[in-house]
């Protein structure tokens, strides 16, 4: 079996084996990577999604005022103004109004887990459950309280004209139409062939609505990345709006999340994923940009959770006081961030 | 008669019976200590969804040279959207099944229509690399309906998962056999 | 039996997790006017529990086969042909992920972390040829390890390699034994696996560092009998030690020694030991001087070895995936790395606190800071246990396989005039 080998071949050999051995050490040390921090993934199997985030900066006409506002709430879902300029929250279980500087003013608990709130023309607070709407006057009193026509309702948006109360309905996808008295008056936005309605896409827990001055109603259609607008009969007047990662589209399945009316009769408009909120004139021609992901924090497109429902929230909603400053609350963080019309961009457009 | 080697010296026989008696008693003990700990339990690699950021580097670091690792889509969450974020590159030209707007580069999201306005993706898994590119686009924008699995009728169930090791979120746990999956519509 | 009971606390604890979950309002996919039904993603499951059941049966088989070609049969042709089918099996079928050597990992986790249960079948796979090996030597090595087969039947030109190189290079599988032990205690790695050399062929797939080990492992093994084997196995080590105290062992010859020196040559492994010649008178003294002063360093050494193991105790620690993250961050945070990578992204995201990943980075690194004084100390007993057994003079009449170096692979019977003549006479 064993060879006799001639010295200066053993040698040789010897010197080959280990010449192999020390290699085999330092290349492998020095290619060994078990950490993971090399991709060697091709480029056109990743994802990535930091070049949409980017937004050329001339195109950001707002600025943020002070710092964000922390809340105490664990899951916050919406905000509104009320006439003094006060922040009220909803969220947990409650109602909390805060001033400017983010001092709690009062709390409100509620009997189940709130989804929207809204002022009416009279100041009292409408607020949406997930099938149930309350209405508080002033002091907080509950003066009026009614169930949704469905059992399963989940609503996401409420919002309110002098003779009425809308609430938008993710689950049924349509917009219930009460009188004052909570009395259903009319459906809007489910599909309807007959009447030119091609239906409302609601692929997650985001619809939003809103009144506006013309007394039509702007009813954000997520799926199909368009804001309609509907009589209170129901009918559907027009729409605007676009899919696109561009700056002027709404990006994802499902945008925009959220959508306020400016003083000027301007939307502000907020996007989940693709976290930016921006601004549209009357005609739903894209103005310019409140803040974008840099702005409001980067939100990886896929986090760590502990629990699925942390995982989910990523949803903004906004509001806008009468000097139509923009106060956008970040679901995910808990914080309020107030924007205005920053002086030099202003400036430069009145040029 | 025997011989007398060194080996048989009397005491140094003591010393060896001795010495192998207290071995096969101490490997019994430990491996019954052993065995009654771990009660038959069996143990496979999975991905905790919730923990997973979709680097890609189950498709790179399998030992399998297709990795194990494969998207799994919960129906249950999925919106079925025309326009879906984990199916399109985020500027298609049009929603159409053409290659060129799909985002998955192996085509292994098949896409079906079932009504309108509503689209089935399902996973083509021989085609799935595991590079996790539609689970960014499903979560960044969507419902994150689509998620990766270590599929257990490839995965070898190595000792130590290499995936496991290059994963950056710790996502990849020990899971009991009887659950094997960790489903995110479950 | 007991079966019913513990699949119901599965199924409740399965509930309870889920319940919660269920109670989150998730939001339901679209109620279609077609009688469209909504899919479920399918499960393939498992391996079935009655491959494993073979698995352990083939080992077993193996093992008794094994013994029983070593010590009866003395046939060297039939080891091979047991030890190439190890290495069809074990290797190429179960792509090496049955793996008794590598099970000392999941062994050591199952000592140290009372959350992890070992599956019974690993349990068996290290056990087994334990057992076997303490009645009949290491017949695992010699024809059941698909490691060892694999470089056995590569050996081609095998280098006589002097006994102080061979005991030196031995102290390196103690090392590595101490290192794989210490990061499986700890969770860090099973290294054992993750450097498995062989394992590459198995599968046909590794990462370029992994190959490059893997190629050079087996040049070296054309020249060098069994490297991994005696030199780096960590299992291999611990059957060596069982191996000494073994009830049954390989004889070369199969009645008596007629000292023809036929079989100096026979080992590629360096395992036959010569008769030995008295020592000369004078060197009685010198002898006794040399092992008074070397059990008297013994403190020394694993003093030394305790100090070197403490001191290298934060790079043992930078294997552990939680230290590695702390360190990264806090790269990151001081502004040494001013890019994030996937790992921080992911850790960031998370929303922990860098309070509390830095404070369980410091605990990990304690316990590396006494499991590294305590290796570096058995170490530095080893070193000076070895130098210890080579100052005593141990007393040979005739040829012997030695008891811990012999992996049985049965090469040397052939060489024995003996044998040729027991088996002439067992064919009348």
């Amino acid at each position: 079996m064993k060879k006799r080998i001639g010295k200066i071949q053993s040698g040789v050999l010897t010197g080959l084996v280990l010449a192999v051995a020390i290699g085999a050490g330092v290349a492998a040390f020095l290619l060994f990577d078990t950490s993971g921090t090399k991709s060697t993934l091709p480029p056109e199997y990743k994802y990535e999604i930091e070049q949409y985030a980017k937004i050329d900066p001339a195109l950001i006409i707002y600025e943020q005022v002070g710092d964000p506002i922390e809340t105490d709430f664990d899951t916050a879902c919406a905000i509104t103004l009320d006439d003094a300029g006060n922040m009220v929250i909803a969220g947990d279980s409650k109602l909390v109004k805060y001033d400017l500087a983010g001092k709690p003013l009062n709390e409100i608990e509620l009997p189940k887990e709130p989804t929207c709130i809204e002022f009416d023309l009279d100041g009292n607070l409408i607020v949406g459950m997930s099938n149930v709407i309350m209405i508080l006057d002033p002091q907080g009193n509950t003066v009026q309280e009614w169930s949704a026509p469905t059992a399963v309702s989940l609503q996401t948006s409420i919002a309110a004209d002098k003779d009425h109360v809308f609430a938008a309905d993710a689950l049924n996808k349509l917009v219930w139409c009460y009188d004052r008295e909570g009395n259903v008056v009319n459906k809007l936005g489910a599909k309807d062939p007959d009447r030119n309605i091609p239906g409302i896409v609601i692929p997650s827990a985001y619809f939003d609505i809103a009144t506006y001055p013309d007394g039509l109603l702007r009813v954000v259609n997520p799926g199909r990345h368009w804001i309609e607008a509907y009589t209170t009969d129901g009918d559907r007047e027009w729409y605007w709006g676009r899919a696109g990662v561009d700056i002027e589209g709404f990006s994802g399945c499902c945008n925009p999340v959220a959508l306020a009316v400016l003083p000027d009769g301007g939307f502000v408009t907020a996007e989940k994923g693709l976290v930016r909120v921006k601004v549209y004139d009357a005609d739903g021609e894209f103005v310019g940009v409140v803040a974008g992901p840099d702005q409001l924090g980067w939100i990886e497109p896929l986090r760590v959770c502990k629990t699925p429902e942390e995982c989910k929230a990523k949803g903004f909603d906004v509001a806008v006081d009468k000097a139509g400053r923009i106060y956008v609350l970040d679901t995910l963080r808990n914080v309020v961030r107030i924007f205005e019309r920053n002086k030099s961009a202003a400036a430069r457009a009145a040029r | 008669m025997e011989k007398q080697t060194p080996d048989n010296l009397p005491r140094r026989r003591f010393l060896r019976e001795g010495l192998w008696t207290g071995a096969l008693a101490a490997l019994g003990a430990a491996c019954a200590v052993l065995l009654a700990k771990g009660r038959r339990q069996k143990y496979v690699w999975q991905i905790d969804p919730l923990k997973c950021i979709g680097c890609g580097n189950c498709a790179t670091h399998c030992v399998l040279n297709e990795s194990a690792v494969k998207c799994v889509h919960a129906y249950a969450m999925c919106g079925y959207c025309d326009l879906c974020t984990g199916y399109f590159i985020p500027e298609p030209k049009e929603l159409t099944t053409a290659a060129e707007n799909q985002l998955c580069p192996t085509g292994a999201i098949i896409r079906t229509f079932v009504e309108d306005p509503y689209f089935e993706y399902t996973i083509d898994e021989p085609l799935c690399v595991g590079c996790g590119k539609c689970v960014v686009g499903c979560n960044a924008f969507g419902n994150g309906s689509l998620f990766l699995q270590v599929r257990h009728d490839r995965c070898v169930n190595c000792n130590e998962c290499a995936i496991a090791v290059a994963c950056p979120s710790q996502a990849f746990k020990r899971v009991p056999i009887e659950t094997p999956y960790i489903m995110k519509d479950a | 039996m007991n079966r019913l009971p513990r699949i119901s606390i599965v199924l409740l604890l399965w509930l309870l997790c889920t319940v919660p979950a269920m109670s989150i309002q998730r939001f339901p996919p679209p109620e279609f006017e077609t009688d469209h039904t909504i899919p479920t993603a399918t499960q393939p499951s498992a391996r079935s529990v009655g491959f494993e059941i073979l698995d352990v049966a083939v080992l077993t088989a193996a093992l008794s086969l094994a013994s029983w070609l070593v010590l009866k049969k003395r046939s060297r042709r039939w080891i091979v042909v047991l030890m190439l089918f190890s290495l069809v099996y074990f290797g190429f079928w179960r792509k090496g992920c049955i793996c008794s050597i590598g099970a000392i990992g999941n062994v050591t986790l199952a000592i140290f972390d009372s959350n992890y249960a070992i599956p019974w079948v690993m349990l068996l796979f290290f056990f087994l040829p334990l057992l076997f090996t303490l009645f009949f030597g290491r017949s695992f090595c010699a024809a059941v390890c698909p490691l060892g087969a694999v470089q056995d039947v590569v050996l081609l030109r095998p280098l006589e390699i002097v006994p102080w190189l061979e005991t030196t290079l031995r102290l390196l599988a103690w090392l590595y034994l101490s290192v794989a032990v210490l990061l499986a205690a700890t969770g860090s790695a099973f290294v054992i696996c993750r450097y498995d050399p062989f394992v590459a062929f198995f599968r046909f797939s590794a990462n370029p560092a992994i190959w490059i080990i893997s190629f050079s492992m087996l040049i070296i093994a054309i020249f060098v009998g069994r490297p991994y084997c005696r030199f780096l196995c960590p299992y291999g080590l611990i059957l060596r030690q069982v191996g000494r105290i073994s009830k049954f062992r390989v004889t070369i010859t199969p009645d008596e020694c007629i000292h023809c020196r036929l079989c100096e040559g026979a080992c590629p492994f360096g395992a036959i030991e010569k008769p030995t010649v008295e020592w000369p008178r004078t060197e009685y003294p010198r002898g006794r001087r040399r092992l008074i002063t070397l059990i008297c360093l013994l403190p020394v050494f694993i003093a030394a070895g305790i100090w070197i193991g403490h001191a290298l105790h934060p790079k043992l620690a930078a294997n552990h995936p939680v230290v590695q993250l702390a360190q990264r961050v806090k790269l990151e945070q001081t502004g040494v790395h001013l890019e994030t990578i996937d790992m921080s992204k992911a850790f960031y995201s998370s929303g922990q606190t860098l309070e509390h990943l830095y404070a369980s980075a410091d605990q990990v690194s304690s316990q590396f800071a006494l499991g590294s004084a305590i290796m570096g100390g058995f170490l530095g007993l080893v070193i000076g246990g070895t130098l210890l057994t080579h100052s005593i003079f141990w007393k040979r009449a005739e040829y012997e396989a030695h008891r811990a170096g012999c992996v049985a692979c049965g090469r040397c019977y052939n060489y024995c005039p003996r044998h040729r003549k027991w088996l002439k006479d067992k064919k009348v």
